[in-house]
């Protein structure tokens, strides 16, 4: 039985670093002719229905609804680390439900603030006719981010006619709210549809209107809809130019909305979400408490907001970086690690002690995630390394292996534990591509605090990296390593290819290529500045074309 | 069916809140096109998932049904006349298709149908030199399947109702049923949620309802009507993912027109959960409770004749605190450690014990409601299904299926089966059959010719 096992390890093992390495996409198959959009990079931008996330922003600024009332959604189908992905979003009838209940309870609250809905206009002065037709012509262009048609127009007013002729209705704001309802559980709201401009620039390559470029803009930079410049600029058809685009997208990034992008992303590329549900034994950790773990993601996600948002941007800073933000009780949770004194239950910026801590990599978040309850995990800590920073696959263990993580030995560090564990030739093919890696991060115990010693041995946090493209060899620290990885190209172009799955929300393609070596040469040039690399993304081929809708000659369609 | 006195006050706690709710006045909620009893209870099918397989080594019971002191089973013993045990019914389909065990296993379990190629998920076992990537289920779920059928007879308020505890991330891993191929259907994890959802119509005002029903008729018209003129400007895919929200729309305008026809025993539940999220770890058991007291509930008052209970998911990671557990481990840890390990063997054992005790509580709920003759048990097919026979060997071989209450006495209950290695298609259709609503084949033919023989 065992020895099966073993070649079946090894086998697979071996496989997987030729297969993982410098992969860049390459799944997608899309049977593309050979039309003028593969030439130019240009592929089909399907529908995308709004995550829950982006639906609760979207009614705040809409109609100032911040309960985000879309939590109560299923969750969104998560495939290549983002939720985002049009691809996977699929639809079902408790969906659906869900979606009508939620589109009247928002309904419900906004018209209980009618005032704040009706700009200028007063039923009992102007008739109600005439304030529901401006009201449904403004609010149902913010909604579906572009003019309503007048057919589109008039069919919501019948919405409302209903209401107010309805003997058990009846009131004008009877028929505001339910042409809210009808609004919100419409697909122009619940979808982002950007079907192209009718005139082709070649071939088959169309642009976007300025109306479809605004939402592009708004809900891949801000993760919600436009606001008034964007659609100011809809209406004067000024985002055309990837000139006046790349204008808008830097305005953007200097909103605060761009801070949702920037937590939104770094939450599902870091894998925060894991911290939710991180449990510690605190017979082997008196320091952990559950209250911790909302801090140490807080930690994180200022940290990123600030080097990109407010600080010099650079990958580099966020890798290496010797300074974080935390309030009174995770300071002291880090202890020495903190040079500044920091009170009071607010975070602020403290300056870390550059020899132990580098960067978001080595925050006792990230730390604890990648452990187990009562140990610090080489294996987890390398994997991540491996798969969120190098972009290579570790594919699970084989089925049929069995996995015995080893007893806590009083006796002995956890790195010698591991290494007995990466000896086993049956593990070893995977293994010293990942424990060597965690081994470096040896000095952060099973929670993320630092420790010279372990069971009365010295600390060995050396660690031989290999298979990689450029940073193959023997580090000795985190900090080390973290600098290593902010001057590696495979992870510099790793963190470009997350962007460009989270931002265009969907997988890159062989279709792609163009495109994202055009990101490689900006993010370069920029010396790896993630903002510079989030206006090259609203420059590329991909972002700014896509092929021409192939309507069908039948328009009824087959199938069911 | 008798019904119930008008006026009954029905009652629940909520997560530290009270709610209360007026029965409405039976006669003007009679449906217009709904499920109108004529004497007879309807039969009813319920599948109740837990994962990553169970003790193959003590699952079986003894020859003479005696579940008295099992292991596993105890708690099952007052219904032991109303169980049949099956051993030796192998997810033949799983060996085909793509996918690693624990895909293979869920998106098989009720489909019979390999797993979709796609792009979506990798799969756990990557072969040489390639990541292999997986789809979605590639068929219709057997419950699925039995609910369309009724709904061609008779509407009830929900067509089915799939509900999870602690499901959480929807993937190919935490998805049993299925609409169509390539369609999960998400399950409803929100005790909340689904308290209103389910019971809220039983309002005291019958009018309000009735208004509540025209107002949502109106505005979904108009929805409808922007799909209409959106699906027009989409190409294939685009107009493909559109025409299945537009067949939900449809499916739930249907629906408004029916209200609930009461059973005798139909009030809301009682439910009593303390504080805090149902989504914590610890929350699990209140979790599972509440949904047990709605999902029987739901029955008896007719809201649905299909429904499910998925205890988390395959992997499911939980940690089981609530009962003695050696290791600190979540769920998924402790099923793969080898056979040798007693510690991990002992957990297991209360883990699966304590989900026998959960399985136990639901037939007492459901025994306890009389349908005339029978009891709502005896009127319903449960059927325990997990991804799994044993967690380690990932093998879906021997999964260990359970079926409880005879389906108006459609099964032969009392009496433990050795299959010796039928292929679990088989059992998929001997449930179409015991619904009435047969077919000879469900997904792979090659793997489910005919019902299973025996269980009648």
């Amino acid at each position: 039985m065992l020895p099966q096992r073993i070649k079946y390890c090894v086998l697979f093992c071996a496989a997987c670093l030729t297969g993982c390495t410098g992969a860049i996409g390459g799944g997608g198959e899309s049977a593309v002719n050979d039309s003028v959009a593969k030439s130019l990079c240009v592929v089909d931008t399907p529908i995308r229905r709004l995550t829950r996330f982006e639906y609760n922003n979207t009614v705040r600024d809409l109609l100032g609804d911040t309960t985000d009332p879309a939590n109560v959604l299923p969750p969104e189908e998560e495939v290549a680390g983002f939720n985002n992905q049009a691809a996977a979003l699929t639809s079902s009838d408790l969906l659906i439900e869900l979606y009508m209940k939620v589109a009247e309870d928002v309904s419900a609250r906004a018209v209980g603030k009618i005032g704040t809905l009706l700009a200028d206009c007063d039923p009992a002065l102007d008739g109600n006719d005439a304030c529901a037709l401006s009201f449904i012509e403004d609010f149902g262009a913010r909604a579906f981010r572009r003019p309503l048609s007048q057919a589109e127009v008039e069919r919501l007013k019948s919405v409302f006619d209903w209401a107010v002729n309805e003997p058990d209705l009846g009131r004008f704001e009877d028929g505001i709210q339910v042409v809210i309802e009808a609004t919100l559980q419409s697909p122009f709201f619940l979808y982002r549809a950007e079907l192209g401009a009718e005139t082709p620039i070649e071939g088959d390559v169309v642009p976007f209107t300025s109306w479809e470029m605004a939402t592009k803009l708004s809900y891949m930079l801000w993760n919600t809809m436009p606001d008034d410049a964007l659609f100011a600029a809809a209406e004067a058809d000024e985002l055309r130019t990837p000139e006046q685009i790349s204008a808008q997208a830097s305005r953007m990034l200097d909103d605060d909305k761009a801070r949702d992008l920037i937590r939104n992303f770094h939450t599902q590329w870091l894998l925060l979400t894991h911290l939710d549900s991180v449990t510690k034994d605190t017979g082997v950790y008196p320091a952990y408490d559950d209250s911790l773990r909302p801090l140490w993601k807080e930690e994180i996600q200022t940290f990123v907001e600030h080097v990109i948002l407010e600080g010099d941007g650079s990958l580099r800073s966020l890798l290496t970086a010797d300074y974080s933000f935390m309030n009174e009780e995770l300071a002291s949770f880090y202890g020495e690690d903190v040079l500044d004194s920091v009170t009071g239950p607010e975070f602020r910026r403290v300056q870390l002690d550059p020899d132990r801590r580098a960067g978001f990599l080595s925050s006792a978040g990230l730390m604890a995630t990648h452990a187990n309850a009562n140990q610090s995990s080489p294996v987890f800590r390398g994997k991540f390394v491996r798969e969120q920073l190098m972009c290579n696959t570790l594919p699970p263990p084989p089925n049929d292996l069995v996995i015995e993580p080893p007893e806590l030995d009083p006796n002995k560090t956890t790195k010698e534990q591991f290494e007995e564990i990466g000896a086993n030739p049956a593990c070893a093919g995977c293994h010293t591509l990942m424990n060597p890696i965690g081994f470096i991060f040896e000095h952060y115990d099973g929670v993320g605090q630092w420790r010279d010693q372990q069971n009365g041995k010295s600390i060995d946090a050396t660690g031989e990296v290999i298979q990689t493209d450029d940073i193959d060899g023997v580090y000795d620290g985190a900090v080390e390593l973290a600098d290593a990885l902010a001057g590696s190209t495979q992870v510099q172009e790793c963190v470009a290819s997350q962007w460009f799955r989270f931002a265009y929300n969907r997988t890159v393609t062989q279709e792609d290529s163009c495109s994202v070596e055009q990101l490689n040469d900006v993010f370069r040039a920029s010396n790896f500045n993630v903002k510079a690399l989030l206006v090259a993304l609203t420059q590329t081929n991909a972002f700014l074309y896509r092929r021409a809708v192939e309507l069908e000659p039948d328009a009824t369609g087959g199938g069911q | 069916m008798k019904r119930i006195k008008r006026r009954a006050m029905l009652k629940g706690t909520i997560f530290g809140g009270t709610v209360a709710i007026g029965l409405p006045m039976l006669d003007a909620m009679l449906p217009r096109t709904g499920a109108a009893q004529t004497g007879t209870a309807p039969k009813r099918i319920v599948f109740w998932f837990t994962a990553n397989g169970t003790r193959q080594d003590i699952w079986s019971p003894s020859a003479n049904m005696d579940l008295n002191g099992h292991p596993l089973h105890a708690a099952m013993a007052p219904f032991s006349n109303k169980l049949i045990f099956l051993d030796g019914v192998d997810q033949d389909v799983a060996y085909d298709s793509i996918g690693d065990g624990h895909q293979t296993g869920m998106a098989c379990v009720l489909t019979n149908a390999e797993i979709l190629p796609g792009s979506l998920f990798c799969e756990g076992n990557c072969d040489a030199g390639n990541e292999q990537y997986v789809g979605w289920g590639g068929g219709q779920s057997v419950d699925q399947y039995i609910a369309d059928e009724i709904a061609k007879d008779i509407f009830t308020k929900f067509k089915s109702l799939e509900l999870g505890v602690q499901v959480r991330s929807s993937s190919v891993w935490s998805r049993m049923s299925y609409s169509a191929p390539d369609q999960p259907v998400p399950p409803r994890e929100d005790p909340n949620q689904n308290f209103t959802d389910f019971f809220s119509d039983l309002d005291s005002d019958p009018f309000a309802l009735q208004l509540i029903q025209r107002r949502r008729k109106s505005v979904l018209d108009a929805v409808m009507d922007d799909h209409a003129a959106f699906q027009n400007r989409l190409g294939y895919d685009d107009k493909q993912k559109l025409e299945k929200h537009l067949q939900s729309i449809r499916d739930l305008e249907r629906r408004l027109d029916v209200t609930t026809n009461f059973g005798e025993a139909c009030a809301t539940p009682e439910l009593s959960l303390p504080g805090g999220s149902f989504e914590q770890n610890d929350m699990y058991p209140v979790t599972g409770k509440a949904q047990m007291d709605m999902l029987v509930m739901a029955l008896a008052c007719d809201l649905t004749r299909v429904a499910s209970l998925q205890w988390s998911r395959s992997v499911s990671g939980v940690r089981f605190n609530w009962v003695p557990q050696t290791y600190d481990e979540g769920h998924h840890g402790l099923s793969h450690y080898d056979d040798s390990d007693e510690n991990a063997k002992a957990d297991l054992l209360e883990i699966n014990k304590w989900y026998s005790e959960q399985f136990a509580y639901l037939l007492g709920l459901m025994d306890g409601i009389q349908e005339g003759d029978n009891t709502l048990l005896d009127n319903t097919v449960v059927v325990w299904v997990n991804e799994l026979g044993k967690g380690n060997s990932h093998t879906r071989r021997d999964i260990p299926f359970i079926l409880a209450g005879g389906c108006q006495g459609y099964f032969r209950t009392g009496q433990h089966i050795d299959f010796g290695g039928e292929p679990h298609g088989k059992l998929l259709v001997s449930l179409t059959h015991a619904m009435d609503k047969p077919v000879n084949t469900f997904g792979v033919e090659q793997y489910s010719q005919g019902p299973l023989s025996g269980l009648t």
